[in-house]
């Protein structure tokens, strides 16, 4: 009984994420099958050979086989494993973390069962989230009318369900193991992506094709199941490591003593505990950390901010300044192609120069969304989050109104914004250096400014979400909503005559309008979106201190 | 010259929709006592204590503490208060050292040798981190955090919860000397033994309803007691009849007891008529008289 209860548990904790995830595929694939149907795709398949190799793009690719490449076999493939490696590395180790391990284990079941009953959740929601996958492979080139004769897309995702398996079990095999689930989501996601860009690069690199057979994930696409149909001679490879990891994990679970809830070390508590630098540690972790709110809350998102502006600078930044200078020619023959649906999507840059490139790249679409995801979960956590987590309470016994624990949690959002917005800036100022693109320092430090700007804007509504609610849920599925839907309605209503005017209505307009990358800082735009933060914060103040603080638990 | 009390409500209700959490509650609590503040999960403790801390808004009445308004004066309020939640949560990821000085930062006028002083009393671990330290352990912080400002007020909600008993004991050690101090100590528990060994008063809240407030002495010198009574020769139980507080007597050889609930004078006056060669008397203790409330509501109900 245990079994079916722990899996069913674990399965109803963790669907929402697998179909999300694979119903936002499936609707991606059919985004980009209709847009690969309109424009010619010799841009594509003539793009440089490392190029292709890493999106998986075959030379002669059609609109079929290539949506499938790089939606399904490559996109898909992570996005698949990362939802498997996630939960496979919170089997064992995730109920130790939350110290709920010990309250499970009481009852008669061994630990070999509690493993396994895991296990089998994550073969089911890896099968349904294959097979929403295999029905939109099916329904989407139907609807789009594209051919797809002589392709095994059931072959593809079949693999894709293997290769997500292989990692969701080594990550469990980790996690049993140790019982530390961030060590194991984390040498799992490491392993996941090296292996993904060494299959990627090796095989266009004269003399080193074979070292990419030395990476798991060439086992999984290597054969071109979508072609050919499943490669079981490669495949095999895949599933002796999943009956391996499976093994593993049982001896791993068994072996050891179960941890408590914890923490967990972070290099700043090591340094604090040696006694060479436990002062600096201590004035860097300990007092500066915690003089007050708003340090505190930047210092609580550091991880998730130094992601981000790690993201932004190094591939959104320098890498795309470098790709530029690569694909140039390439880009010259095609952009004129590109159809009108595409070009509003990405903020209509040209992209026969390096500003529209950068713009179409880097600014449109990854700022903003960086910009956003940090301002919402900075917005969610800060009010919301400290009810939820009933420290709120605690806080609020100190002498500091309301009005000041929201201004510094506002504060703590734009210094982490600004931050996130200064790495975008110094990314692209590297990457027109290192490209020799020749771009304005002033443009792009105008354009990186509107988007800290945009973000602040969003983040401001979901403050005002968090000060109203207190429901974490509320600020993020709200705000997220809300920017999709202003993001569409910046993008399309001016493909229409008639709604272009309503363009005006959506934040995502006032970034963009000036081209701020060609002509410099609109100061108009900016006025505008910082009023927006400025009046969304105010709000905020007026919500918080009007309601009663939400009780939990 | 009237004393003002350091916490008093008048009035005070708080509706949740339909739900009546808090009903008329009207309360004092003077300087220099510790008050008890006793109820069954659900009564409206919490909801009392919430609404003194500014966290949630009364419907209807006022709260004031030290003379100023909790609504209004709040943030003047909580620079004298210190604040125990029930079911304490603090962030994981700060040591306890670091959290004290998070909150000593906000707070001001914090003297840290005092602050070491009362680790010291209570056996805490600073220098690990929240998250790593036993609800026990946790909770010395969280107490060292309510008592490092020497607050004129200190409002504790199940503040002993996880703490072995020798904690315990300092525990009420350092709550004694707040009150010694003419400090206040508001104290929600559900250890009623704490309650009797630490407090002057207490107040009982039922369903809402304040049905209760008297001194620990009082409501235990109204109490029903046992009284037994060993005489020389066999008593005839009649002789008892119609003493004041004597609820029921029951007679076996020389032996005669009592549940009385009135003045020992008028039933001694009878008793020594007789050869009494002992008499003992079971102290009613404070779980006593709480279930005798809640009996009676079973009772009613």
């Amino acid at each position: 009984m245990i079994f079916a209860t722990v899996t069913t548990k674990t399965i109803r904790d963790r669907w929402k994420g697998w179909l999300i995830a694979t119903v936002v595929m499936g609707l991606m694939l059919w985004w980009v099958m209709s847009i690969y149907s309109q424009i010619d795709l010799s841009f594509y398949t003539s793009m440089p050979a490392v190029f292709r190799s890493v999106a998986n793009i075959a030379k002669g690719a059609d609109v079929g086989s290539l949506a499938y490449g790089v939606m399904y076999a490559s996109y898909g493939g992570l996005i698949l494993a990362s939802l498997a490696l996630a939960m496979g590395g919170a089997s064992i180790a995730g109920e130790e973390r939350d110290g709920t391990i010990g309250l499970l284990l009481a009852n008669p079941k061994s630990r070999t069962r509690v493993l396994a009953a895991k296990a089998s959740a994550l073969v089911v929601l890896a099968g349904l989230g294959a097979l929403i996958l295999w029905a939109a492979a099916r329904i989407v080139p139907a609807a789009v009318g594209v051919r797809i004769d002589g392709m095994h897309p059931g072959a593809l995702v079949f693999e894709m369900f293997v290769n997500a398996l292989f990692y969701g079990f080594l990550a469990l095999a980790i996690g049993a193991w140790t019982g530390r689930a961030s060590l194991a989501t984390g040498v799992t996601t490491g392993v996941m992506v090296l292996s993904w860009f060494a299959v990627g690069l090796f095989p266009v690199i004269k003399g080193w094709e074979g070292v990419a057979k030395a990476f798991p994930w060439y086992y999984y696409n290597a054969g071109k199941p979508v072609l050919n149909g499943v490669d079981w001679g490669l495949l095999s490879v895949l599933l002796v490591g999943i009956v391996i990891f499976a093994a593993v994990a049982v001896v791993g679970v068994n072996r050891r003593d179960l941890r408590g809830q914890s923490v967990g070390v972070t290099l700043i508590d090591r340094l604090r505990s040696n006694p060479a630098t436990k002062k600096f540690a201590d004035r860097l972790a300990g007092s500066a950390r915690v003089s007050r709110i708003w340090v505190k809350t930047v210092s609580e998102h550091q991880g998730l901010v130094i992601v981000v502006s790690y993201v932004m600078f190094l591939i959104m930044g320098v890498m795309i300044g470098l790709l530029y200078g690569l694909i140039d020619q390439a880009i010259q023959k095609f952009a004129g192609q590109l159809p009108k649906t595409l070009l509003a999507m990405v903020g209509n840059g040209d992209l026969r120069t390096p500003q529209g490139f950068f713009q179409v790249e880097t600014f449109s679409m990854t700022a903003p969304i960086a910009l956003i995801t940090v301002t919402i979960m900075m917005a969610a956590r800060a009010l919301a989050g400290e009810e939820g987590r009933r420290t709120m309470g605690l806080l609020l016994a100190n002498p500091v109104p309301r009005s000041t624990v929201v201004l510094q949690k506002a504060l703590a959002m734009v210094v982490n914004a600004v931050l996130v917005g200064f790495a975008t800036f110094a990314g692209v100022v590297v990457g027109s250096w290192l490209g020799r693109l020749g771009m304005d320092i002033g443009n792009i430090a105008a354009i990186s400014a509107l988007a800290t700007l945009l973000g602040l804007a969003f983040g401001g509504l979901a403050l005002a979400l968090s000060a109203g609610t207190g429901r974490t849920k509320i600020v993020v599925y709200v705000t997220s909503g809300v920017a999709l839907a202003m993001y569409l309605v910046n993008s399309f209503l001016p493909l229409s005559a008639g709604l272009a005017g309503w363009a005006e209505w959506s934040p995502f307009y006032y970034f963009l309008r000036g081209d701020p990358l060609n002509r410099g800082m609109d100061w108009g735009s900016g006025a505008l979106l910082a009023g927006l933060f400025v009046g969304l914060v105010a709000l905020s103040v007026w919500l918080f201190r009007r309601r009663d603080l939400r009780q939990v638990g | 010259m009237t004393t003002q009390p350091a916490i008093q409500t008048q009035g005070l209700m708080k509706h949740y929709g339909d739900v009546e959490a808090l009903i008329d509650l009207t309360l004092d609590v003077l300087p220099g006592e510790v008050f008890g503040f006793l109820g069954p999960n659900g009564a409206g403790k919490t909801t009392t204590i919430r609404t003194l801390l500014d966290e949630i808004r009364p419907t209807a009445g006022t709260a004031s503490i030290l003379g100023m308004d909790c609504r209004r004066d709040s943030v003047a309020i909580r620079r004298r208060l210190g604040y125990v939640p029930g079911d304490l949560a603090m962030y994981p990821s700060l040591t306890g050292r670091d959290t004290l000085t998070y909150f000593a930062n906000l707070r001001g006028g914090v003297e840290w040798p005092y602050v070491d002083e009362l680790a010291e009393r209570l056996g805490a671990d600073l220098a690990k981190k929240i998250g790593d330290l036993s609800s026990g352990n946790r909770q010395k912080v969280g107490l060292i955090q309510a008592f490092m400002n020497r607050p004129d007020v200190l409002i504790m909600d199940e503040p002993s919860s996880g703490l072995d008993p020798l904690v315990q004991r300092e525990f009420h050690a350092m709550m004694r000397e707040v009150a010694a101090e003419g400090r206040t100590v508001f104290l929600s528990s559900h250890t009623l033994s704490e309650v009797q060994r630490v407090a002057d008063r207490v107040g009982i809240l039922r369903r809402g309803r304040l049905i209760a407030l008297e001194s620990v002495a009082e409501m235990r010198s109204k109490a029903i007691r046992q009284v037994v009574f060993e005489f020389g020769s066999p008593v005839d139980p009649a002789v008892f009849d119609g003493v004041p507080g004597v609820r029921s007597v029951e007679a076996t050889e020389r032996r005669t007891v009592l549940s009385f609930d009135g003045k020992m004078a008028a039933l001694l006056k009878i008793a020594e008529q007789h050869d009494v060669l002992d008499v003992t008397t079971e102290e009613a203790d404070l779980e006593e008289i709480f279930l005798t409330y809640y009996r009676d509501e079973a009772v009613t109900a």
